[in-house]
């Protein structure tokens, strides 16, 4: 067993050397598909996870009316605090949300010179428990707030949050219309790259035939490439995905990073490369075995 | 060891070249399927190694019944053969001695063993000096040579060679017949196809006429 997978192996790659040029188009071909389809599963796993964190920040900012006191200020904090679901409470006057913006605008902060922090309304921060982030609940609570005479408006970034998950959703949708259509272009090009090899193989092909190799034997090895093909391409697509999330992370600019707010962009988890991989290898298994059964087949 | 029964084939395009034949070979014969082009000679061949399956009747070689529907093992019955067909079909990338040591490669011998088989079988065909020679560089007779010695190199119980002497000169041709000789004594069936009518005269083989046109056996016939 273990001298036949020697010599699988050996044909394997004698084969793969004896017909490069197809190999290589076939491995940078899937290596290309497998790119498209884990940019676009990079794209959606980081989409989710920034909604992930979003969800978990999740807070509704009280805006105050012009001209109330200070004392009115704390009545409202207080009564705010009593609320079923409130965590935590932060009144924010119009000097912290300056100072604020220009954190967040750092080296570009003289883009607020002569802008008066009284133009900026005080708002109150309301964070809310776990069990209180779903929709229904957080409604609850602000429809609670909505006859207080001192605010303004309330802001609770739900529409945002719903509209965000759509596109995750969409992004999801469309990875999977895609890996579906990539799936099929990989099956047919490792399938006729193979068809290219069995025809230059013809000869042996049959001199085996005729000194009675098992198909298995015959087969065997156009399988192995198959499978070498995927795996390689795979690993291929791998690396330049890490190649190009290295690139993305460099090139990020400073405002991009403010508007993520310090969530970081991450790298696909290595379950999920693993799975690319395997995915690579059962194509180039599938399609080798096509290939094997419309052209290898034996005798008569 | 060989029974055909009824044989028929033929071709799409409606030509007929084996039409009712019968035939029975003993185990250890040595027989010759004679006759001229287009008679069926090589049809009836590649149907003994299930290259070609028959239109109608029934092969059973070794007890094994080739025409059984879904019969998926005829590459064990081709362990047990030499094959010996008239475009040699040599591999041109190996030399002379890969050449010969394939078929042992392919059923899995080790490698010492191989080296053994290959240089006797060489010897044998008188091609021992050639064994690194590249296939290319040999003569149409220097290839029929390589391919007896690749049929010949794993004893096999059976031998189908079709017009193994058709490329060969008279000193070749007794050559080769006294090395198919050998193989007989040993105890190998032959079944040896050719349209050389001087040849199957020689030698006192029973021979199995086939007419042109696939108007089957007609007769069975000794040699003198």
């Amino acid at each position: 067993m273990l001298s036949f997978l020697g010599y699988a192996m050996r044909r394997t790659f004698r084969n793969m050397r004896g017909n490069l040029f197809p190999n290589l188009t076939a491995i940078a071909t899937i290596g290309i598909s497998l790119l498209i389809f884990s940019s676009f599963s990079l794209i959606a796993f980081n989409l989710a996870s920034l909604l992930k964190v979003w969800e978990e920040k999740f807070e509704a900012i009280a805006y105050l009316k012009r001209g109330i006191s200070l004392d009115e200020v704390e009545e409202l904090l207080k009564r705010i605090r009593q609320l079923d679901g409130v965590e935590t409470v932060n009144y924010i006057s119009p000097f912290d949300a300056m100072a604020f913006m220009e954190e967040r605008l750092g080296g570009q902060k003289n883009l607020l010179e002569g802008i008066q922090p009284a133009i900026l309304p005080s708002s109150i921060e309301i964070r809310l428990k776990k069990d209180y982030w779903g929709r229904t609940k957080i409604e609850e609570i602000v429809s609670g707030l909505e006859g207080v005479p001192q605010i303004e408006e309330i802001q609770y970034g739900q529409e945002w949050i719903e509209t965000f998950s759509v596109i995750v959703k969409l992004a999801r949708v469309t990875q999977w219309i895609l890996g579906g259509l990539l799936l099929a272009a990989i099956i047919f090009i490792i399938s006729n790259t193979l068809q290219l090899t069995i025809s230059s193989r013809k000869e042996e092909i049959e001199a085996m035939q005729m000194s009675g190799a098992s198909p298995a034997f015959i087969q065997i090895p156009y399988y192995m490439e198959g499978f070498f093909q995927g795996l390689l391409g795979a690993c291929m697509a791998a690396g330049l995905l890490f190649l190009l999330y290295q690139v993305v992370l460099v090139a990020i600019t400073p405002l991009m990073k403010g508007w993520l707010a310090g969530i970081p962009i991450l790298f696909l988890p290595w379950e999920t490369i693993a799975r690319i991989l395997l995915g690579g290898m059962v194509l180039g298994l599938f399609g080798s075995f096509l290939a094997s059964m419309r052209f290898l087949r034996y005798g008569r | 060891m060989i029974q055909m029964f009824s044989i028929s084939k033929t071709y799409p395009s409606r030509i007929t070249v084996l039409s009712d034949l019968h035939l029975e070979i003993q185990a250890g014969e040595f027989v010759f399927v004679a006759g001229p082009s287009g008679s069926g000679k090589s049809t009836l061949l590649r149907i003994l190694f299930g290259a070609e399956k028959p239109s109608s009747g029934e092969v059973i070689v070794n007890g094994i019944r080739l025409t059984r529907p879904g019969f998926k093992k005829i590459h064990r019955l081709r362990r047990t053969m030499g094959i010996i067909s008239p475009d040699f079909k040599l591999l041109e990338n190996r030399n002379v001695m890969e050449n010969v040591a394939f078929p042992l490669e392919v059923k899995g011998h080790a490698p010492n063993e191989i080296e053994g088989k290959v240089s006797g079988a060489l010897r044998r065909v008188g091609l021992q000096q050639r064994e690194k020679d590249s296939i290319l560089s040999l003569s149409a007779g220097e290839k029929q040579q390589v391919v007896v010695a690749r049929a010949l190199v794993d004893d096999p119980q059976l031998l189908l060679a079709d017009e193994p002497t058709g490329v060969l000169d008279n000193r070749m041709t007794e050559e080769m017949m006294e090395i198919f000789s050998e193989l007989h004594q040993k105890g190998t069936t032959i079944v040896f196809a050719t349209q050389d009518t001087s040849l199957v005269q020689r030698y006192p083989h029973r021979m199995i006429p086939l007419s042109a046109g696939g108007r089957g056996v007609v007769e069975q016939s000794e040699g003198v």
